[in-house]
């Protein structure tokens, strides 16, 4: 899976000797493309280093455009040739091996297109430029089309906002078992594209709100965003600020607390898949030593702000994580929390640790 | 008016006739002489002529005899005769007359028309009996069934009378020479054979689930690459026909094959009775070319087996899941997981382990989303298991019963050595096997669903 864009690289030549029409800028771009993979590149690419002229500035042009590809509007008429055109173009940067890039292709064309599908949200060279770069430089897809189909939503997210996990949908769930959380107020710690908090907030009845916390600019702006899509202006209020700071206001109050923080050992950052290690924020991955130092920040903090017989959630790095935290808890504040467990993801992992406060 | 009085004088004296004998027969009684079954089977409750008002209290006269023409033609008569229908555009009133006429024997094979005929009799007998009202809850039911029953019967009637009016002043106008009136009468003609195609559209799509969304599955036979490839022609096929009949159509499951084609499929087909057509495609659809993934292109026969499964409104949803019967699995990257991973891949396969039965989701791009929608299909297909169970408790439907089932050929495509397409239950063919191919399927479907009536109808 992670070896496959390389792959795809590597048999590009190959497959494009079939394609009677290669576009002359395309078979440079791929020249320089393949070389630069097939030399096993172990750093992220520079994206201050032009590629190759015009296109190289459209591609920046369109990476700064902060409203997602899917909520632009369709004001680009395309004729249904050059569509399909573009289609055989990007297939053939792709080999057949690669299932994944081919349900990319077929996904970023369902976003670009409009309801009526003569009109595209974005002129065609930037659709090129984009997929390039998705196929290349292992942009995330996610970053490349602006969103992540989470849960039953669709969440705005962009560079410098990390991209909600599947693993992470559980977690909403799992509230959502809470007694009467519909009722209560409940913070969301590092909201990142807010996307727990909205989803928590749509299950709410009208008392219930969340507190959405994150020290990233790009994050409460995303959120903020994603708030508004789902209509959760009155439920879900965004506050800017390192975990707790925001919320003196509420010691004592809270019905839970719920985080995803980063939780990464700051040693294994290297070694991440090129799509998380070259593009997503360190701010949201990197835990630290251990990768514990936020999670016990966070342990600190809990039995401040929940209310008695309030509840918490954290996600973890897994197994010898979700442990520790779950020894270290219930050892030093035996007193203070109770039910604190592991619960597994659905790769048998133990994912998350969660507990009442006494 | 005049009928309305003639029926309200008529029950003040039942009424009163009740009261002067009471008790010659109790209700239970009643009952048994109404025979078994005390209310009538679904197909014969809904009436394609739309549904009569209300009549408790009309009369419990006898059924009219069928509308005959001036020189005695009457619809089955006319039916009989083996009149070549014309398309709609050609005035020869033969035609229309002939289009009607089947139209109307269809609609009343549907209705049931013999029984229908046979126990509003029974209930105007009962309806006569002095004692009736002294149970009025039973009276009122008896007396509803009869009203539904003579409106049922009346509307046809009224269609067929319609239809000899048409045909006689077709005479006169011919007769007295009047270009004027036969242009009219014409019209009027052809426009009758329109609303008669209509109801008998209606008539024939009267099953329980048939107003349904539904799920089309496709499986390669046996045979690789080419009958991979045949699978794929046949879902395509459907899809284009879903989408000229103007139904939405989503991939819920596609498995493809190494080279070409699929070995399995499932798409939804979301609109009003996608159901009722599409159930006339189960079965094995069998291929016959010269493959061109041969190069020794020799002539290859291939299978590919469809199944239709019903998608139940959620007010009828027969068989309740318990969770602790699902085992859910969803891919799994290897691992980390978490914030080590990207990945897009959200495929979810539901096994419901009572039954073994399985669903599987990758259309979606959320794991959350591809749950809900393979626990659809699953839904969808213990349901099917519900119904047949049902229907084998049921004696009425086991035909249908043996309708959905994989084991039986439908349908021939030959594309050499000569081409044609062959419907082997009712034997219609086109020799024309791409446009078939492109979703042209109607005249297939709606053939074999008439016949399916006349199998019904020869069991009954």
């Amino acid at each position: 899976m992670l070896a496959s864009a390389a792959a795809a690289a590597a048999l590009l030549p190959r497959r494009l000797n079939p394609n009677p029409n290669p576009k002359p800028y395309l078979l440079k771009r791929l020249a320089s493309s393949t070389t630069t993979s097939s030399s096993a590149r172990t750093t992220p690419p520079n994206p201050q280093i032009p590629i190759s002229g015009a296109a190289a500035a459209t591609a920046a042009e369109v990476e700064s455009n902060p409203t997602p590809l899917f909520l632009r509007p369709a004001e680009h008429p395309i004729p249904a040739t050059s569509l399909a055109a573009f289609r055989r173009r990007a297939e053939s940067l792709i080999p057949p091996t690669a299932p994944h890039l081919h349900r990319h292709l077929r996904w970023l064309l369902a976003d670009a297109a409009g309801e009526d599908p003569a009109l595209l949200r974005l002129p065609l060279g930037d659709l090129e430029a984009l997929w390039i770069r998705h196929v290349r430089d292992r942009r995330p897809f996610q970053y490349v089309v602006g969103n992540e189909h989470w849960r039953d939503m669709v969440v705005a997210v962009r560079e410098g906002v990390l991209i909600p996990r599947p693993e992470t949908e559980a977690v909403v769930e799992m509230v959502g078992n809470v007694e009467g959380f519909e009722g209560g107020w409940w913070a969301d710690l590092g909201t990142g594209s807010g996307a727990i908090a909205v989803a928590v907030a749509r299950m709410m009845g009208p008392k219930g709100r969340v507190f959405a916390t994150d020290v990233s600019e790009v994050a409460i702006e995303v959120a903020r965003l994603n708030v508004q899509r789902y209509g959760m202006q009155d439920k879900v209020e965004i506050r800017h600020g390192s975990w707790f700071e925001p919320l003196e206001d509420l010691k004592g109050k809270l019905m839970g607390v719920i985080s995803n923080p980063p939780y990464i050992p700051t040693e294994d950052l290297p070694g991440l898949q090129p799509e998380v290690g070259w593009h997503e924020p360190k701010l949201a991955l990197d835990g630290g030593k251990d990768g514990l130092e936020h999670l016990l920040h966070l342990c600190e903090g809990l039995s401040s702000v929940l209310k008695p017989g309030g509840f918490f959630v954290f996600e973890t790095n897994g197994n010898k994580q979700s442990e520790f935290l779950v020894d270290f808890i219930s050892t030093k504040w035996d007193s203070s929390f109770c039910d604190v467990g592991a619960v597994l993801d659905f790769a048998d992992i133990k994912r998350f640790v969660t507990g009442y406060r006494r | 008016m005049a009928s309305r009085l003639l029926t309200r004088s008529t029950t003040a004296a039942r009424l009163l006739s009740h009261l002067r004998f009471p008790r010659a027969l109790n209700p239970s009684q009643l009952d048994s002489l109404l025979g078994p079954s005390r209310g009538l089977p679904a197909a014969a409750e809904r009436c394609p002529f739309g549904d009569p008002p209300n009549r408790w209290f009309s009369s419990p006269t006898a059924v009219a005899e069928a509308p005959m023409t001036a020189d005695g033609l009457t619809v089955d008569s006319i039916a009989g005769k083996g009149w070549t229908i014309l398309p709609e555009d050609d005035s020869d009133w033969r035609s229309h007359a002939a289009a009607v006429a089947q139209s109307v024997k269809l609609i009343k094979k549907r209705l049931k028309w013999g029984w229908i005929l046979e126990r509003s009799k029974q209930l105007s007998v009962v309806l006569e009996r002095p004692d009736l009202w002294d149970d009025p809850v039973f009276a009122g039911k008896v007396s509803r069934e009869h009203g539904e029953l003579i409106g049922k019967i009346k509307s046809v009637n009224l269609f067929e009378q319609e239809l000899m009016e048409h045909i006689d002043m077709l005479r006169l106008a011919r007769e007295e020479d009047d270009n004027e009136l036969e242009k009219e009468t014409m019209r009027a003609l052809a426009e009758m054979r329109r609303s008669a195609k209509e109801k008998e559209l209606n008539a024939l799509l009267s099953g329980d689930n048939d107003s349904c969304s539904c799920f089309i599955e496709v499986q390669a036979g046996a045979g690789g690459t080419e009958s991979m490839d045949w699978a794929a022609m046949i879902m395509n096929m459907y899809r284009s026909w879903a989408q000229r009949r103007g139904y939405t159509v989503t991939i819920v499951e596609e498995m493809p094959g190494e080279i070409a084609g699929i070995k399995r499929a499932t798409i939804k087909v979301d609109g009003e009775y996608a159901f009722g057509y599409a159930k006339a495609e189960v079965g094995v659809h069998r291929l016959v070319r010269i493959s061109p993934f041969d190069s020794g292109k020799r002539r290859h026969t291939s299978f590919a087996a469809v199944a239709v499964v019903p998608i139940l409104g959620d007010g009828s949803t027969r068989y309740q899941i318990k969770d602790s019967d699902l085992r859910i699995e969803r891919f799994r990257s290897g691992g980390p997981g978490g914030q080590h991973a990207n990945c897009t891949e959200s495929a979810v396969r539901i096994v419901h382990i009572p039954t073994g039965i399985t669903a599987t989701c990758q259309n979606e791009r959320s794991q959350h989303m591809n749950k809900s929608s393979a626990m659809a299909v699953l839904q969808s297909r213990l349901d099917q298991l519900e119904i047949a169970r049902q229907a084998q408790m049921n004696a009425d439907h086991t035909q249908s019963l043996s309708e959905i089932s994989w084991g039986n050929q439908i349908r021939s495509y030959v594309l050499h050595p000569y081409r044609m397409v062959k419907d082997l239950r009712t034997n219609y063919e086109v020799s024309d096997p791409d446009s078939v191919l492109n979703g042209d399927l109607d005249d297939f479907i709606l053939n074999f669903l008439s016949t399916s009536l006349d199998e019904a109808d020869g069991s009954a």
